[in-house]
């Protein structure tokens, strides 16, 4: 089984029509999404109404959530006062543009989604809001994995793509997994052989719509249960389109400006010892 | 009559005039004076060398028609004209007839009207000037305090170009916890960490000192920087919260 994972559209359908194309191109079996289809981009609806007409699994994110229930966000969310205030005026334009079959789709987005030995989350198993930056502490980040049962978890909310390894039992380190064996073979002695294999993994899927890794490409991950390997994509597309979009939209101008150059529309938490307390 | 050491200095934005006179008052034992001629009584600059340079005493205009009637002896004094003062319209008093005019000017500056006007040119910052009407902009920003994370924001999307090409920015920004900051930028150069001024902490109230941001630059869209500048602004009950907690900080350190 080969699955497609993507992420934090934001409203961006240029972005995500580019990713489909791509996704089209490596023959997938299934594609899921882990929220945030709508915020800060221009065009929200269009974007829910793609998702929803392809019938692809969605999780929750922190603004879909956001948009049904209102705001109510951690300190984690916004880091800074300008990142605050541009946050809300994207919310207030997303609330006053989204139309009411598409809230009602956002408000039966399940938090997480699994498959066999997969799940799928916005933010992290705890909330939506919750960053499970790459540097977060293993402890954390094993709890985080454990706390679903799975072996993969697929999350996305910081716009970075990433993969990590956990499972050591070494103090101090999860980063690898030590697999010892016994091998008697008939009419040899006895041999003993070690594997490095990683117990849990932690797959972020980076952004399709909001990209912050300082281009403005987007990026989503394919997975291939088969060979257990992760490819992390970076797909370009026609952001000068979506940078029109907002201004012409209405939206600040600054969105375009921090799109073209992959800074995200405003800011993300940058401290990984962080707890979301929402 | 006595003999004044003045010393008018010009030349264009982002050139090093500061950087220059800055160097020449370290260089000197007797006391100095400043004064920057174009600028409110209250600059960056003028703000900037006071903090920064002991002993130097800035002067308002006012006080400069005091000094060329009564001087100080074996004083020193530094006049600088901004770049978009027009030379050849500066009609000095009489006791400045003679006073010795520089031009900071960089490196391969081609022959201009302040080569025509100085005596003496001096080799300044390599930075590029390539701006055809380099247009002025100041804002006070007095008894504001930022927030550091939005000022970093804003900062870097004002020196990058998103509100408009930016040739020469600097700022003196105040923090909830007390510093006052000091952001210098000149297109061209490395990026340069802000400084913190040698200033006391300021940690009850609104400050009531100078701060402020002048930009040199084209196509400026000066009512977007002014809203980003104020979506960067601390309300009363922030700002109290924090500098609460930083007296509480210094208290401790000062009692352990």
């Amino acid at each position: 089984m080969k699955i497609a994972v993507m992420s934090c559209i934001h409203g961006n359908y240029e972005a995500l029509n580019a990713v489909l194309s791509d996704i089209d191109d490596h023959n997938v079996d299934r594609i899921y999404c882990l929220g945030d289809l709508v915020g800060y981009g221009p065009h929200p609806n269009a974007v829910v109404e793609m998702i929803r007409s392809l019938d692809i699994p969605t999780c929750q994110g922190c603004w879909d959530e956001d948009i049904v229930e209102g705001l109510n966000a951690c300190e984690c969310s916004y880091p800074s006062v300008l990142a605050e205030k541009r946050g809300k005026l994207a919310h207030e334009w997303t609330n006053q543009v989204i139309h009411p079959e598409v809230r009602e789709y956002l408000a039966q987005l399940p938090f997480s989604l699994r498959d066999e030995n997969l799940c799928f989350v916005h933010g992290s198993p705890h909330n939506q809001h919750e960053y499970l930056l790459p540097e977060v502490d293993a402890f954390v980040a094993m709890e985080r994995v454990l706390a679903t049962g799975a072996d993969i978890l697929f999350c996305g909310h910081t716009h970075i793509p990433y993969v990590r390894c956990l499972g050591s039992h070494e103090a101090g380190s999860l980063d690898a997994a030590q697999l010892q064996i016994r091998v008697k073979l008939t009419g040899k002695s006895e041999q003993n052989m070690s594997f490095s294999a990683p117990l849990k993994r932690i797959v972020n899927a980076g952004s399709v719509g909001e990209p912050r890794h300082g281009r403005p490409n987007a990026t989503y991950v394919i997975y291939d249960a088969n060979s257990d390997q992760i490819l992390l994509r970076e797909v370009e597309y026609n952001y000068q389109k979506t940078c029109a979009a907002i201004i012409e939209k209405g939206l600040p101008p600054i969105f375009a400006w921090r799109l073209a150059r992959g800074l995200e529309f405003a800011e993300r938490a940058d401290d990984p010892t962080h707890v979301c307390e929402r | 009559m006595q003999t004044l050491d003045i010393t008018l200095v010009t030349g264009p934005s982002g050139a090093g005039k500061t950087t220059w006179i800055q160097q020449q008052i370290h260089s000197i034992a007797d006391s100095a004076l400043y004064l920057n001629l174009g600028a409110d009584a209250d600059s960056v600059d003028s703000t900037y060398l006071a903090a920064e340079v002991p002993g130097l005493k800035v002067l308002s205009i006012t006080q400069l028609a005091d000094f060329l009637a009564h001087p100080i002896p074996r004083a020193a004094i530094y006049l600088e004209l901004g770049f978009h003062i027009d030379l050849t319209s500066l009609i000095l008093p009489d006791q400045m007839a003679d006073c010795r005019r520089v031009a900071v000017l960089s490196p391969g500056t081609r022959h201009t009207e302040w080569h025509d006007w100085a005596d003496e040119t001096v080799t300044g910052i390599e930075a590029e000037f390539t701006l055809q009407q380099p247009h002025f902009w100041r804002s006070a920003l007095s008894r504001q305090v930022l927030d550091p994370a939005s000022l970093n924001t804003f900062w870097y999307e004002l020196t990058n170009g998103a509100y408009g090409v930016v040739q020469r920015a600097k700022g003196i920004f105040d923090m909830a916890d007390g510093r006052s900051l000091y952001f210098d930028f000149v297109a061209g150069l490395p990026a340069t960490p802000h400084l913190e001024l040698n200033l006391p902490l300021w940690l009850n109230g609104r400050p009531d000192r100078f701060s402020g941001i002048e930009v040199v630059g084209e196509a400026l869209e000066q009512e977007t920087i002014a809203q980003t500048i104020k979506e960067c602004c601390l309300e009363d009950h922030v700002i109290a919260y924090y500098q609460k907690q930083m007296r509480e900080l210094v208290s401790e350190e000062v009692m352990g």
